[in-house]
């Protein structure tokens, strides 16, 4: 199963990002956006993070989640290369796994102003299936 | 949406009738000349009829010529609700809220520059921070921050950052009434805090330009430019703290517009009614954004003075500052009588008929894409009979930044602008085809449209020479 992909947006970045379960689902979508921002190869393992949230639907968790990460990446400046997601009801707990960004070490990729509502939707057939624009 | 579904009502005015979607309130009109027609994307006509569907919406939903699919709102999306009976929605504001361009006109003109542009254009990226997560030279404390949401380019001027002067050159005088930092949540402060001052990154850019054109000599002598003569534009926004701003928001206003029963066709156009407490908040937090952007343009301003003064003893005068993602609160003619409406303009330019800073027309300016033509016109009546006094904001993007990046390669992106005897200067070199002219619709003939519509009229052409690219 591919984790995520990009799809044509012409002002923007579309991904789908697909997970066997919701924890994965969130945790392929984490990466995807991280994959968005800086180049994930030449980011290490040596910091964590821990999150929790809940929300009122899957949309809006994904999307807190998502904006929670892009703030830490801007604020923090922490890249999250890995995480372990567990869902559970509408609440989500995270360990991310990552690095404080050194500029001379590693390269950004585009810098992401918001996660938009726009054709937001997580569904299931088989699989789950998420679908994020990211104003950029 | 189909594009069978558009009528012909008039040269370059396509309809989106009424009843081509459930629930459209008032018709939608898109401005295409046969050209950018074949540009048209389904989803760009899709949005401009959702819009079309949210409550108080006078006369049309309209988008502009550059019009592409956006999230929400179309790029160059213009859209009037009524103060009392409509809404106001974040979305048809955007995330960068006032991103805007800004013109200051050199007393240099263009051979004094070419043997030095290169010398130029690398001190300008020196001066000015640019690029991804970029932040500025000013330390400012929470009360200084305050300052700027509270004051916009005065702020800045204030500190010395520019002269009075500068500030009757701007739209609204580089500050909006209304604004309130207590509506701004500590996280849009902590992101904009450190950033003042700051290009950014994607289509952001600083460009040393030549007017290569004069269209108008009467405007063109009022605004300060001949032939010849070197500016520098500056295209950004309100960074971190307006992307905070609209995200914040937006994520209130979703539970917001279900309390107000407000059936939204897409999440993203989630608003709340123009009159109500919430609608008030976001107003006071857009405006704090837009004066952030306005002082960040204006500081940016201050470190141009500092290079030419220091590499050829000048100094340079600001033609006009205009912003393209904004709502504002303006009084209209519509159907015979003077309305107060929420004007949404999403990738769109004011051009106002009268306006304060020159005595005649509002100046319009309107970036081309990297390595392309940019253009300084004047708004007209047309416009505001019209297109509630707006116009386009730029070329308009055709390729994906995907597909760019597919087709192209930053070493022959940058070769083109080469062989134009154009430089560059960036960070990102990853990303400069996201940015090419190839990705971007041509601007002359957004131009040519806009003045042929009469919503403004062509005052100069103005070529690039050095390009820092954020």
């Amino acid at each position: 199963m591919q984790k995520y992909e990009f799809l044509e947006h012409t002002a923007d970045v579309t991904f789908k990002a697909y997970g066997r379960d919701l924890n994965e689902l969130f945790k392929n979508a984490a990466e995807a956006l991280e994959d968005t921002m800086v180049l994930l190869d030449e980011v290490a393992l040596g910091e964590t993070l821990n999150i929790e949230m809940g929300s009122d639907s899957y949309e809006n968790l994904l999307y807190d989640w998502l904006s929670e990460l892009l703030i830490t990446f801007e604020v923090e400046r922490f890249a999250l290369k890995k995480c372990f997601v567990r869902i559970v009801g509408l609440s989500l707990t995270a360990d991310c796994l990552g690095e404080i960004l050194d500029l001379n070490r590693h390269r950004l990729n585009t810098e992401v102003k918001a996660v938009t509502y726009h054709n937001l939707a997580v569904t299931k057939n088989d699989i789950y299936h998420a679908e994020v624009t990211l104003d950029v | 949406m189909a594009f069978e579904e558009l009528v012909k009502r008039g040269e370059y005015v396509w309809e989106v009738p009424q009843d081509a979607a459930l629930r459209m309130r008032v018709p939608g009109r898109i401005f295409l000349s046969e050209v950018l027609m074949k540009y048209l994307e389904r989803g760009a006509i899709q949005q401009v009829a959702n819009v079309a569907t949210l409550p108080g919406i006078q006369k049309w939903s309209l988008a502009m010529p550059d019009v592409h699919t956006g999230y929400g709102f179309p790029i160059g999306g213009v859209a009037a609700f009524d103060v009392s009976e409509g809404i106001l929605s974040p979305g048809g504001v955007g995330f960068d809220i006032n991103c805007g361009t800004r013109l200051l006109v050199t007393t240099l003109f263009k051979e004094e520059i070419e043997p030095r542009i290169n010398e130029l254009t690398t001190a300008l990226f020196e001066a000015i921070p640019s690029g991804l997560g970029s932040k500025g030279q000013l330390r400012l404390s929470e009360k200084e921050l305050d300052g700027v949401f509270l004051d916009g380019a005065k702020w800045a001027v204030n500190r010395g950052y520019g002269n009075p002067a500068d500030l009757k050159h701007c739209e609204s005088n580089g500050c909006l009434d209304g604004a309130d930092p207590t509506k701004v949540s500590p996280l849009a402060k902590k992101r904009g805090k450190p950033q003042l001052g700051s290009l950014g990154s994607g289509n952001h850019f600083l460009e040393i330009q030549c007017v290569d054109r004069v269209f108008d000599k009467k405007a063109a002598d009022l605004f300060g430019l001949k032939e010849q003569q070197v500016c520098i534009m500056l295209h950004s926004g309100s960074r971190g703290a307006g992307h905070q701003i609209c995200t914040d928001y937006l994520k209130m206003f979703q539970a917001a517009s279900r309390k107000y029963s407000i059936e939204l066709p897409d999440k993203q156009l989630a608003c709340v009614p123009a009159d109500s407490q919430e609608a008030r908040d976001y107003f006071s937090a857009m405006a704090a954004a837009a004066n952030y952007a306005w002082t960040n343009r204006q500081v940016m301003s201050y470190w141009v003075r500092d290079v030419l003064e220091q590499q050829f003893n000048t100094t340079a005068t600001l033609v006009y500052d205009v912003a393209h993602n904004i709502a504002k609160l303006e009084k209209h003619t519509i159907d015979g009588g003077r309305k107060e409406v929420y004007v949404h303009r999403k990738g769109a330019t004011r051009a106002f008929d009268k306006d304060d800073s020159y005595g005649i027309e509002q100046p319009v300016l309107i970036p081309g894409s990297m390595g392309t033509a940019s253009y300084v016109l004047h708004g007209t009546k047309k416009a505001m009979s019209t297109t509630f006094g707006s116009t386009c904001h730029g070329a308009g993007r055709v390729l994906s930044r995907k597909a760019a990046r597919r087709s192209l390669t930053w070493r022959g992106v940058t070769e083109g602008l080469q062989r134009k005897h154009i430089v560059i200067k960036t960070d990102d070199l990853s990303s400069v085809p996201e940015e090419a002219p190839e990705a971007y619709k041509p601007i002359d003939e957004v131009i040519d449209v806009v003045s042929k519509l009469g919503i403004s009229e062509a005052v100069a052409r103005l070529t690039p020479m050095g390009v820092i690219k954020g």
